[in-house]
């Protein structure tokens, strides 16, 4: 195996690879990259055997092969290279010579032969999807999903096509939920949802969030889902599981509804939160008579109040809530009101875009 | 209370009255509960073996105890303590601290609340009381033991070095019969000894624990009286009559405790955030292992189950000797409410309710889980007793262990 490649392209390949590689893996290949060079160009290939990546690159290739190498070190090499072209070139045993300009490396590799193979899923049909909805989809959904193990049907978002050519997103920990839908036209054949971890769903942002507008397409298998974008391929392992009814939940219509300014609502809930007490992020809002209060008390600090002017009119009623959740929410707001709706003390609070459902979260309350 | 449990027996039974009566359970393996102020001549005291009780006073009347009427008593005696104040800190079914610095104006001297708070009783419940008077808890529990029966003493301020000095070493709080024995192998005999030493002379030959007596022996002791319902952990703990080898055994005792536990819980009306396993091994090497739970529980089977999970965290390889679960940072369920978590009361809690309701009735021994039936009764005042006497629990481990 030999050939020249740019250094820009091997860095974007590794860069890619980064998040998956296991660095603490009890299977040291898995820290490795697969590297391939065919009379088309270069793959460069990450897998922890759950998520797989294969990114393509433009390569003069002199001579056709394989090796995986360390992909810590490669790409600290590749990073501080003094030329923007390099020569790779496989030795014996797996050693690969790297060269540029004055400088050589000559590093140890392992044999391409021991790298556990990717799924293969071709035959799972793949939807043409938009990357900037996909991508708004992950963001205002995956800060939702729970980082409790022990719950690790909770550990991944739930995928659900619906009619009309809509997906639904919907992710929660047990606390708080979020669900998202939007246009994503096509046939999955999926029957019901599937849910697709954490892992696999923060580098698929990665990727998307590298160029959002290229074309890409999504696709599931038996127990996979498949990515693709020009040059990248993705593979990852489903969670196998029944998600909850997450239906369920979703209160119809709350009571009590209150318009308030997105902006207004964030700043407040950061600064009074200041004073809520430590680990539980506990803040009381009170909706009366045309506004709504927001209080923190800490025992050890002191007590904070900030009073928002809303249109309310119905009936007094306070409830404690984390203020991160509220927070969390808000941040992925664009629009300038948020509506909210509660029952009591003890019911979910619904937050969403005024005559806007397509994106609500859920959160349930705190007792303070 | 005065010989509580045999007082309550005198009291339900006229011929008891007058006669050397024993409560206690089993004549071989059990304990005296209480003994009466006729049979105390002959030696017998509470928490002495049945088999030596009953050779000491081969003419006394032995009485099973009937927890449930001790009970009854004990509540009615406590009601006529929150007539006069809130802060009542229980020590036991039949004894408590009351700090009625706040009640002074409305009942008059303290000495006078005590004499009204002892003829409601005898009133009211029947029972002979004695109350001791002091500014501070130690004290007035000596004042108090010093009265018996049926009588009230008061540590008037500023003479508590006086009352105190000519009483033995063993009436201090934390002083047993082996810090006894060190005491009186220094020549502290009496409380007025320990005073008279100089500090730092105490510390040398005690330890930490010098400075503590030596307050005491001044009385200094600050400590509050603290209403029972801000407790920080509710558990249960059993010592084997006999070291148990092997997990069988363990859980068997541990569901035994987690129940029992997670009826106290309940009771209080409060749940548990943390669980807390203690193994004592026969080496007397006391080991804990905790667990947070994601919801906050008053369920037994619950504890059960995590008490369980943490005894696999444990080395089982040797002898244990006594077990202990125990639920801590105790709330009222605040905290973030769960999605999923289902609204209003569950299966479990509906379960736990009809089993509280039964055993109420019925005493606990009426409904228990099928791994536990054939086991000793159990009751709450039992447990208690055992805790405060220490006393192992009179029960063996299954055959199959």
């Amino acid at each position: 195996m030999e050939f020249r490649i740019a250094a820009d392209e091997l860095r974007k390949a590794l860069h890619r690879a980064q998040g998956i590689v296991e660095r603490k893996t009890t299977m040291p290949i898995l820290a490795n990259v697969l590297v391939n060079a065919t009379k088309s160009g270069v793959t460069v290939t990450a897998f922890d055997l759950d998520i797989g990546i294969v990114s393509e690159h433009p390569a003069e290739v002199l001579k056709p092969g394989s090796v995986t190498l360390s992909a810590k070190t490669l790409f600290d090499i590749v990073a501080n290279l003094p030329e923007p072209t390099l020569n790779v070139k496989k030795l014996q045993n797996n050693y690969a010579e790297i060269t540029c300009g004055s400088a050589s490396y000559r590093i140890v590799g392992m044999a391409s032969e021991e790298f556990p193979k990717l799924p293969k899923e071709e035959n799972a049909p793949l939807v043409k999807v938009s990357g900037n909805t996909l991508l708004e989809m992950i963001k205002k959904t995956s800060f939702a999903i729970s980082s409790d193990e022990t719950r690790y049907i909770l550990n991944g978002v739930f995928f659900e096509p619906r009619e009309g050519g809509k997906v639904r997103m919907v992710a929660t920990d047990g606390h708080r939920l979020c669900l998202i839908e939007r246009d994503l036209v096509g046939d999955f054949k999926l029957k019901g949802g599937v849910i697709i971890p954490r892992k696999g769903l923060f580098e698929l942002k990665r990727l998307l969030e590298e160029a959002p507008d290229a074309e890409c397409s999504l696709g599931f298998a038996e127990s996979s889902a498949l990515f693709k974008k020009p040059g990248l391929s993705m593979v990852m392992r489903l969670i196998d599981g029944q998600f909850p009814e997450y239906q369920r939940v979703i209160p119809k219509e709350g009571e009590k509804q209150v318009v308030v300014s997105r902006n207004r609502l964030f700043d407040s809930l950061k600064r009074i939160a200041l004073l809520s007490a430590d680990k539980s992020n506990a803040i009381k809002l009170a909706l009366a008579d045309s506004q709504v209060r927001i209080t923190a008390n800490n025992p050890d600090l002191g007590e904070a109040k900030d009073d928002i002017e809303v249109p309310y009119k119905g009936a007094a009623l306070t409830v404690g809530f984390n203020a991160r959740y509220l927070i969390d929410i808000l941040t992925v707001t664009e629009s300038d009101d948020v509506v909210i709706e509660l029952g009591d003390e003890h019911s979910p609070g619904v937050l969403h875009t005024p005559g806007d459902k397509s994106y609500t979260a859920v959160v349930m309350p705190m007792r303070v | 209370m005065d010989a509580f449990y045999a007082s309550v027996e005198q009291r339900d039974d006229p011929r008891l009255r007058g006669k050397p009566v024993i409560v206690g359970g089993h004549p071989t393996r059990g304990v005296v509960l209480a003994a009466s102020y006729e049979v105390r001549p002959f030696g017998v005291r509470s928490a002495m073996p049945m088999s030596r009780a009953v050779r000491l006073a081969p003419q006394a009347i032995v009485v099973s105890p009937r927890f449930t009427a001790y009970a009854d008593a004990s509540d009615q005696v406590f009601g006529i303590f929150e007539k006069v104040t809130p802060l009542i800190e229980p020590l036991s079914l039949d004894e408590a601290f009351l700090d009625v610095t706040g009640s002074l104006n409305l009942f008059g001297p303290p000495a006078t609340i005590a004499r009204q708070l002892r003829a409601s009783i005898a009133r009211e419940v029947e029972l002979p009381c004695s109350a001791g008077i002091a500014e501070a808890k130690f004290e007035a529990k000596i004042a108090s033991d010093l009265a018996k029966p049926d009588g009230q003493r008061e540590v008037p301020a500023g003479t508590s070095r006086e009352f105190l000095a000519p009483l033995p070493i063993s009436r201090l709080w934390g002083v047993g019969p082996r810090t006894e024995e060190h005491l009186k192998a220094v020549g502290l005999k009496t409380i007025g000894d320990v005073a008279a030493r100089a500090l730092p002379d105490l510390e040398r030959v005690l330890g930490d624990s010098g400075r503590h007596l030596w307050e005491l022996s001044q009385g200094i002791d600050d400590r509050p009286v603290v209403p029972d319902r801000e407790a920080k952990s509710i558990g249960a703990q059993d010592t084997f009559e006999e070291d148990v080898m092997g997990r069988d055994g363990l859980v068997h005792q541990l569901h035994s405790q987690a129940l029992r536990v997670g009826r106290r819980l309940r009771r209080a009306k409060v749940k548990a955030r943390v669980v807390q396993l203690s193994i004592k091994y026969s080496d007397f090497t006391l080991i804990t292992r905790r667990r947070t739970l994601d919801e906050p529980t008053d369920d037994g089977q619950t504890l059960y189950r995590e008490a369980c999970a943490l005894l696999d965290r444990v080395d089982l390889r040797r002898p244990v000797r006594l077990t202990g679960v125990s639920a801590q940072e105790l709330g009222q369920g605040e905290g973030q409410l769960g999605l999923f978590a289902p609204q209003g009361p569950t299966r479990t809690d509906k379960l736990n309710r009809a089993i509280d309701a039964i055993s109420s009735k019925f005493g606990t021994a009426a409904i228990v889980t099928a791994d536990l039936a054939g086991d000793a009764p159990e009751s709450e005042e039992e447990e208690r007793i055992r805790r405060e006497l220490g006393a192992a629990r009179p029960k063996k481990p299954p055959a199959s262990s």
